[in-house]
């Protein structure tokens, strides 16, 4: 009976990088899907898939550290950089069910409670602004909640879009090389010599308002960083031996390519696009901020904070500070966690 | 010890000797929420150009802060004929140059007015209905119009005159045609803005016109009439909000206009520093999309137009809490509106007359309900977010009322240039906008807004909304033809009724206009939220 059970436990517990790696995939197809289901409008508000969502980032964010846990976790802070995205992550996620008011639905806002100082109840005693209102009565403390929650998913979609067209634009002209690398390039050059920002305001003047519209320009205004990127990594790794023996072996382009090439491309894409996310969250809050960005009926952080923008002298702080301090938080947690993330998954330092 | 520059020095310790007060009440610093684009008076028909213009170039007629009519370069007029107005001018006026005022100047500007080159928006506005000019002596003019033309002095508060003798021009030879009066040596606008030729015969001199920079008045020594109580007027373009209070507490102007409303209470209760307010006569209203069928941004009415239903007009505006939208967004800074002109204009209703609607939301439901939609439906509202005071929030507030009886609303909000040419474009439902009567009674905002359109005649000139109302117009044109005043009070108050309560409009409040300074000047509120230099006055 042992002898026949023997070879099946020793073959589960022969990989265990293999059991990471099913995982990491299922995980990010997990969460590909579930954000495409949030965006597309079936299933928006359903429970279940934001669950889905929210294991599927933890489980690929373990498998990605997978081996290296001990290394990220050295440092105290990466332990309150992670603790703090996770729980703003969460809150994000959960807005729905956590927050007290749905700041975008305007019956459930009284203007008779705008301007409401911290710690105040409603007009009609059924609930507390913990953190005040806007002029409009939108209570803060849910306001942040979803626009943590746009801010956020706006920055992760462009950012993941970007990176896809960064990545097949990089590779493409590190592998073509001669005169088609050097006009996509050139193109890169062009682009990254305007100023985000202002690009972006061209696009939001152009578009109007809409989150479709922010998640199109702020593509647009992200893509190069990645093709740059992906381009000089690749440039690189062809060179390597394991891209000669593929040749060697006659395998065709593509598979060398998304087989072998891509895979070693990515360590420096992931530690950028965490350091981009945090970027694409200010770039968004700012457009908002000067009132190009999102519908004023649907606030991120950033018209959150420009909404209360006008009180900040009058001493009604807390219209713009609850939301500030929000920001503060998700981009610095951000930052911090990508930080410890090329401290740990740059090869070069390790030496 | 007789050298000048000894002098010099003496009268200078002795200048700083003597308290800084005096000379200090001599410099008004003004800060200034929005600037001119040019000193010339004829170039461009807005409201900070019209605002500079009254400190160097004077009018025939003035207005009060009521925005009644009172003299000023014409001493009275009056109707001589149905279709003729007669105007006596003040003697003994000179321009700046030292050339007298006649009334060949008054022919000479209105020669002028049609032909300004690039002009953004003419003042033939208010010329156009002048057919013939006589001068019959030179301080006597005549003016005629094709038709009865009962606002001819007011439309001669609008202008100012230049001098025609400062252009090399003899007044006495102008043949005056409404069709052009030939090539006068106009001065370009230029020349008005290096101050050339800014010769006018207003309380101030236009030292220096720096756009962006600022602005800087000297007191007119010869002006005919009370002396400025300033000897030297600065005003400094600060657009935004923030720093103009700021530069206010610090100390670095004396007035500012546009204090924002969150800081009202904040300088109220400043006792070095004092805020004044006055009803202006700026309605702010939504109209509504008469014509189109569907209209473009309703949703849930298989392609019909509810807004052509006086029923739904009636529980869209009465679903407005107004009273609240005064006391929560503008911070008690404004006054609900039961028309399109405050109470005290000419042709509005007494106080109490014509009262705001009442918010009722349980029966703006059970009007829709009556029209057929008893589960509301979808629309959008257009509005500016960088026009008005408070303007986008104001339109949010009224989509929660309107999302409260069922009506789904959603916003559109845009940058004023954007969203006024939408607007032209007939590109929203339903839109929030106001409208200042310029010539300060009822026919102003009737004729651009509700009159029924008609691009010939400049008819209904603003209504997007497309409101066509024959018998009103018929009114309204009477009152247009009627040269007597209380006669044609009471028209337009009829015409003002009959569109009230056929729900052609929802007016939302008049804007009140508040000025904050230091408490050492005094100002008066004007109805127009013009800031007059001239008018400012050291406090008792």
């Amino acid at each position: 009976m042992s002898v026949t059970d023997q070879p099946v436990a020793t073959a589960i517990a022969v990989d265990p990088g293999k059991r990471w790696r099913i995982a990491r995939t299922v995980a990010g197809v997990a969460v590909l899907g579930a954000l495409a289901l949030l965006f597309s409008g079936f299933g928006v508000a359903s429970f279940a898939v934001r669950v889905v969502l929210l294991v599927g980032l933890v489980v690929l964010a373990a498998g990605l550290l997978q081996g290296r846990m001990h290394k990220f976790f050295s440092s105290p802070s990466a332990y309150v950089a992670t603790a703090c995205l996770l729980l703003l992550v969460i809150l994000a996620i959960f807005a729905t069910e956590i927050s007290p008011q749905n700041p975008y639905d305007l019956r459930q806002l009284d203007i008779m409670d705008g301007r409401q100082p911290p710690g105040s109840t409603n007009f009609s005693g059924t609930m507390t602004y913990h953190l005040g209102t806007d002029e409009q009565g939108r209570d803060i403390w849910s306001g942040i909640l979803y626009g943590l929650r746009v801010s956020l998913s706006v920055s992760i979609v462009a950012t993941l879009i970007a990176m896809a067209i960064g990545v097949v634009v990089g590779i493409y002209a590190a592998w073509a090389g001669g005169r088609i690398e050097a006009v996509l390039m050139r193109i890169v050059d062009f682009q990254l010599s305007f100023p985000s920002i202002l690009v972006a305001l061209m696009l939001m003047a152009a578009f109007g308002r809409g989150l479709d519209k922010i998640v199109i320009a702020l593509v647009i205004v992200q893509w190069a960083y990645y093709a740059r990127t992906v381009r000089g990594t690749a440039l690189s790794e062809t060179r390597k031996e394991y891209i000669d023996a593929a040749r060697g072996l006659g395998l065709p382009d593509w598979r060398i390519v998304f087989g072998h090439l891509l895979p070693n491309c990515i360590p420096p894409l992931i530690v950028i696009s965490t350091v981009q996310v945090a970027n694409t969250i200010v770039l968004e809050s700012s457009l908002s901020f000067l009132g190009v960005g999102v519908p004023i009926t649907q606030p991120s952080l950033g018209l959150l904070i420009a909404n209360g923008y006008d009180y900040m002298l009058s001493g009604q702080y807390w219209m713009s500070m609850y939301p500030g301090v929000a920001l503060l938080a998700i981009v610095a947690s951000i930052n911090m966690v990508g930080d410890r993330l090329r401290d740990t998954l740059n090869p070069r330092l390790t030496r | 010890m007789s050298s000048p520059v000894f002098r010099g020095l003496a009268v200078a310790a002795l200048a700083a000797a003597i308290p800084a007060l005096p000379l200090a009440a001599q410099e008004l610093r003004i800060g200034f929420a929005s600037e001119p684009s040019s000193a010339d008076p004829h170039f461009h028909n807005v409201g900070p150009n019209n605002q500079m213009r009254r400190n160097l170039f004077e009018s025939l007629v003035g207005t009060d802060e009521a925005q009644q009519l009172l003299p000023l370069l014409a001493t009275s007029w009056e109707p001589i004929s149905d279709t003729a107005w007669q105007f006596n001018l003040r003697q003994d006026v000179t321009f700046s140059d030292g050339s007298p005022f006649d009334a060949h100047d008054v022919v000479y500007t209105v020669c002028r007015i049609p032909g300004v080159p690039d002009s953004p928006s003419l003042f033939t506005t208010y010329t156009g209905g002048i057919v013939d000019m006589e001068v019959p002596d030179p301080h006597t003019l005549i003016v005629h119009s094709a038709e009865p033309y009962p606002l001819m002095p007011t439309e001669f508060s609008t202008f100012g005159i230049i001098s025609a003798r400062a252009n090399g021009v003899d007044g006495a030879a102008i043949e005056f045609s409404p069709d052009g009066c030939g090539d006068l040596n106009y001065p370009g606008t230029q020349a008005f803005n290096d101050g050339s030729a800014a010769i006018g015969t207003g309380p101030f001199l236009m030292e220096s016109f720096r756009r962006g920079e600022g602005i800087t008045l000297v007191r007119n020594p010869d002006y005919w009439g009370e002396p400025a109580a300033w000897e030297r007027v600065t005003m400094l373009p600060l657009t935004s909000a923030g720093p103009r209070v700021a530069a206010l507490i610090a100390g670095d102007v004396d007035l500012i206009e546009n204090p924002p409303l969150q800081d009202l209470e904040r300088l109220r209760s400043d006792d070095s520093l004092r805020v004044v307010q006055g009803i202006s006569n700026r309605v702010i209203y939504i109209h509504l999309d008469h014509e189109q069928v569907p209209s473009p941004m309703i949703t849930g009415t298989d392609g019909v137009n509810p807004l052509q239903d006086i029923r739904v007009r009636e529980a869209l505006s009465i679903a407005v809490n107004r009273d609240a939208i005064v006391e929560r967004i503008m911070g008690g800074v404004a006054v609900s509106a039961g028309e399109l002109l405050p109470p005290g204009m000419f042709g509005a209703h007494e106080e109490g007359d014509l009262p705001p609607q009442a918010f009722d939301a349980e029966r703006a439901q059970a009007l829709l309900a009556e029209a057929g939609y008893p589960n509301g439906f979808g629309i959008t509202l257009g509005t500016p977010n960088d026009r008005y005071i408070n303007d986008a929030q104001v339109s949010q507030a009224v989509a929660q009322m309107w999302s409260r009886i069922g009506v789904t609303t959603e916003i559109d909000a845009s940058t004023a240039s954007t969203f006024f040419s939408r607007r032209n474009a007939q590109e929203f439902s339903a839109y929030l906008a106001g409208w200042g009567a310029g010539t300060g009674e009822m026919s102003s905002p009737l004729r651009a807004l509700l009159a029924t359109r008609n691009p010939d005649t400049g008819m209904g000139g603003t209504n997007a909304g497309r409101y066509a109302n024959p018998e009103m117009d018929a009114i309204l044109m009477e009152a247009l033809r009627t040269v007597d005043d209380a006669a044609r009070e009471q028209l337009l108050r009829d015409a003002s009724r009959m569109a009230m309560e056929d729900f052609a409009i929802i007016p939302l409040h008049y804007e009140v206009s508040p000025w904050a300074m230091v408490a050492t000047v005094d100002y008066t509120p004007r109805a127009d939220q013009y800031t007059l230099p001239y008018d400012v006055r050291p406090a008792q």
